[in-house]
């Protein structure tokens, strides 16, 4: 038995880091992040190049073959530094692509993957945004006639993936662009747009195949929400602890506190589990898909509460500046609160695990 | 990665499995169920089960064959007590004999100690208690005052210790002693002394469940062997501190093992209520079937960490710390989930089959407390992995 990456995928993991770091500091990606798009196409066109597009699918489909544990390598680094943009919606997106097949769904994916075209996944309806149990979308006569809302980056996609009664329908943007109207969150550097649809589109498969195709790509938006929720905890501790031996009160650190020291611990806790819960999870993944679903359910229902407390507690460890723009700890809590809401809820994952497991 | 048993350690715990269920006569909450038991019987049940176990082999698991050992590895030994907790089969007697004591021995006794003292450990012919909690020594252990002084070839021993648990049926304490009341942890030695002597006295304390599984023990000039000394004289600090240390491991998977049979009990239990349905009970049942998987993940961790080799550091603390916390929420839960009956004791009339959540609700409240508090283990997360500047 063996915890730790084998060789291929710390060496992944490693580089990854090392890019991350250096092309997405969080001092430069603040300005993407409040830029009107929220990405930095350049940079999205070189995670097309590094392979980082391809991380969900299969060798065989123009993937990385590295497996769900590579994917929750990469995006636990991703979420280190807060990385801003669609990255786990293109993830998403091309894991659909590769789901429903087929020579249109193919050429696209190829696109997306070589980082050529932004490709997103087009599914909430409604004010309440939620993910609709029964699509109002419909696919008629060539047309995708409906209203989507809580688009991911749909302002800079080149395509959506729409859900609609029919089954999924790829909608290439308009030369005008779609017609999106912004729906700015509470996370800054998270772009949403509601988009009216009345547009030609190709049908990529039947609703009965989308709906397979959809519930893959969820339970992967379990697990690949979790580990960039790894990264984000992983970070924010360090944030946090960085501060507590750093900041001084009453002339002393205030790390020598024990109210801050035992706030610390219990965030440790929660960091570490949270290591342990995606990791087992995607290697449960890679080799154990019987339990797979169980597991990756249970990793997102934890990291949903674990990301609250630990990124919300950084926030107050910090104090005033922790409530300011310029300091860090709000961008991680911010993004913490996307991940919870937009990638299946706490509320879902734990119903999903309760009823993997027979209850 | 690889989070795999291999083939020969699922075909050690099918072997335990099936050896578990032809000699477990009925599990331990029968016992506990059955009128005619009183805490002696239970405890000779306890001692008589912990025989069976010693004659198959399955006790001392990591340690040495030469010393009675299995000589297994630390996963078998994880799977042992997954398959015992799992089972549900009594808790050995020499509990803290053969989690503490023994690896004191073997790693800092002489070789006359192991031979007098291991087989008659095992086997449950001679019962251990753990002396190292006074009045005033708990979780700030070091300022224990139970004093060892020399006399002749002996030393004789003075001072209180408490919370013995098993002090009324055990034969052997293993003492934290002080032998240098000038030296703080230099000053503490570690001594086997035993029971049944003029100078030693054991009173039973009543816990909050009404039973005194643990006492007092009062020493007016006991006798201790010099030879009865583990490691050196001053030698005590470093050796209780790593032997705290060294038992962490093998509760891995005993515990989520222990919990997946406590939340089935009680999704059962919600289910003959008619509440399994409504959301609030779900989200309830659904948190900690998430967290105990988590403990679990840990534990595997932990597991694949100690078969390749590393030595357990300060980060057992979080296991200690995840599974005490969880089993309060766990039997709070369960108390308000399953309502009044949940409250009855084991030989109430009316009271539930299956599992005691009456008395869990109570014994959960101690796992926060011995061991390390929570507090303990918090402070040592935040100084020795975070490395916190010392408390104010
Ligand atoms: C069921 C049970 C069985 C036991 N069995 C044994 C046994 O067999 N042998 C044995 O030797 N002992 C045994 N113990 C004793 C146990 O180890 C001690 O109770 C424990 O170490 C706590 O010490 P204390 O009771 O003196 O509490 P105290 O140390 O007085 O603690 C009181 C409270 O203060 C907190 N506290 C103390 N120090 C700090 C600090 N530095 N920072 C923050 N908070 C702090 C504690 O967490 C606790 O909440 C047993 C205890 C129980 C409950």
């Amino acid at each position: 038995m063996r915890f730790e990456l084998d060789e291929d995928r710390a060496l992944l993991k490693a580089s990854a880091r090392e890019w991350f770091e250096k092309a997405s500091p969080l001092a430069e990606s603040r300005k993407v992040m409040e830029g009107p798009d929220g990405l930095d196409r350049g940079l999205y066109a070189q995670l097309g190049e590094l392979g980082y597009l391809g991380l969900t699918l299969p060798e065989s489909a123009g993937g990385s073959g590295f497996g769900a544990i590579g994917l929750c390598a990469v995006l636990h680094e991703a979420g280190r530094v807060a990385f801003p943009g669609p990255f786990l919606d293109l993830l998403l997106a091309a894991r659909a692509l590769h789901r429903v097949g087929g020579a249109e769904a193919e050429r696209r994916l190829a696109d997306l993957v070589a980082g050529r075209s932004l490709v997103v996944i087009a599914r909430s309806e409604g004010v309440l945004g939620c993910v609709p149990s029964e699509t109002a979308a419909r696919f008629d006569r060539g047309r995708v006639i409906g209203t989507k809302t809580f688009v991911p980056f749909a302002a800079a996609a080149d395509s959506l993936l729409v859900t609609t009664r029919e089954g999924l329908v790829l909608v290439e943007r308009p030369a005008k662009g779609f017609e999106a109207t912004p729906l700015p969150v509470i996370d800054h550097a998270q772009r949403f747009a509601q988009i009216p649809l009345d547009l030609p589109g190709t049908l990529l498969a039947d609703a009965e195949r989308s709906g397979d195709a959809l519930a893959d790509v969820d339970r992967l938006a379990a697990l690949a929400s979790s580990a960039v929720a790894l990264g984000l905890v992983e970070r924010s501790l360090e944030l946090s602890v960085a501060y507590l031996k750093e900041r001084k009160a009453f002339g002393v650190p205030i790390g020598s506190f024990q109210a801050l020291q035992h706030r610390a611990a219990d965030m440790l806790l929660r960091v570490e589990s949270t290591r342990s819960a995606v990791y087992r999870a995607a290697w449960a993944a890679d080799h154990d898909p019987e339990r797979a679903l169980f597991l990756g359910a249970s990793a997102k229902a934890w990291c949903g509460e674990a990301a609250r407390f630990v990124c919300g507690e950084t926030i107050q460890i910090f104090g005033g500046v922790g409530y300011t723009w310029e300091y860090d700890p709000h961008i991680y809590w911010k993004r913490a609160k996307t991940l919870e809401q937009f990638y299946g809820t706490t509320r879902d994952a734990i119903e999903t695990a309760l009823e993997a497991a027979g209850i | 990665m690889d989070l795999q048993f291999k083939p020969e350690h699922e075909a050690f715990r099918r072997e335990l499995a099936e050896w578990l269920q032809t000699h477990l006569a009925r599990p331990w909450i029968e016992e506990l169920r059955d009128p005619a038991n009183d805490p002696d019987r239970l405890f000779e049940i306890r001692r008589r089960w912990q025989a069976v176990l010693n004659e198959a082999g399955y006790l001392g698991m990591d340690w040495p064959r030469e010393w009675g050992g299995r000589g297994a590895t630390a996963i078998e030994k994880a799977i042992y007590t997954e398959e015992t907790y799992r089972a549900d089969a009594p808790p050995i007697p020499n509990v803290l004999g053969i989690s503490l004591l023994g690896p004191a021995l073997i790693h800092h006794g002489s070789e006359e100690l192991r031979r007098r003292f291991i087989p008659k450990m095992l086997s449950g012919e001679e019962i251990w208690c753990q002396g190292f909690s006074e009045p005033d020594a708990g979780s700030d252990l070091a300022a224990l005052r139970t004093r060892a002084e020399p006399d002749g070839e002996d030393f004789r021993i003075t001072g209180q210790k408490v919370w013995t648990t098993f002090g009324l049926w055990a034969d052997w304490i293993f003492v934290l002693a002080r032998t240098d009341a000038s030296d703080r942890y230099g000053g503490i030695t570690f001594f086997l002394v035993p029971i049944h002597q003029k100078g030693v006295e054991v009173r039973g304390i009543k816990q909050i469940s009404g039973e005194s599984e643990f006492g007092e023990v009062f020493f007016d000039g006991a006798v201790a062997r010099r030879e009865h000394i583990v490691g050196k004289i001053g030698e005590g600090w470093r050796i209780a501190m790593t032997v705290l240390s060294y038992e962490r491991g093998a509760m891995s998977l005993a515990y989520p093992a222990q919990y997946d049979g406590y939340l089935e009990d009680l999704v059962a239990g919600c289910r003959e209520r008619g509440i399994l349905g409504r959301p609030d009970v779900r989200e309830k049942l659904g948190r900690l079937l998430v967290d105990n998987e988590v403990m679990r993940a840990n534990g595997l961790r932990n597991l694949a960490g100690f078969a390749s080799g590393e030595k357990p550091g300060p980060e057992a603390s979080i296991e200690k710390l995840f599974w005490s916390e969880y089993a309060k929420r766990l039997a709070d839960t369960a108390l308000e989930l399953l309502g009044p009956q949940a409250h009855l004791v084991v030989r109430s009339p009316h009271s539930r089959p299956g599992m005691d959540w009456a008395y869990e609700a109570q014994w959960c409240r101690a796992g926060t407390i011995y061991a390390g508090s929570s507090e303990i283990q918090r402070n040592i997360l935040s100084r020795r992995v975070l490395k916190l500047p010392e408390a104010r």
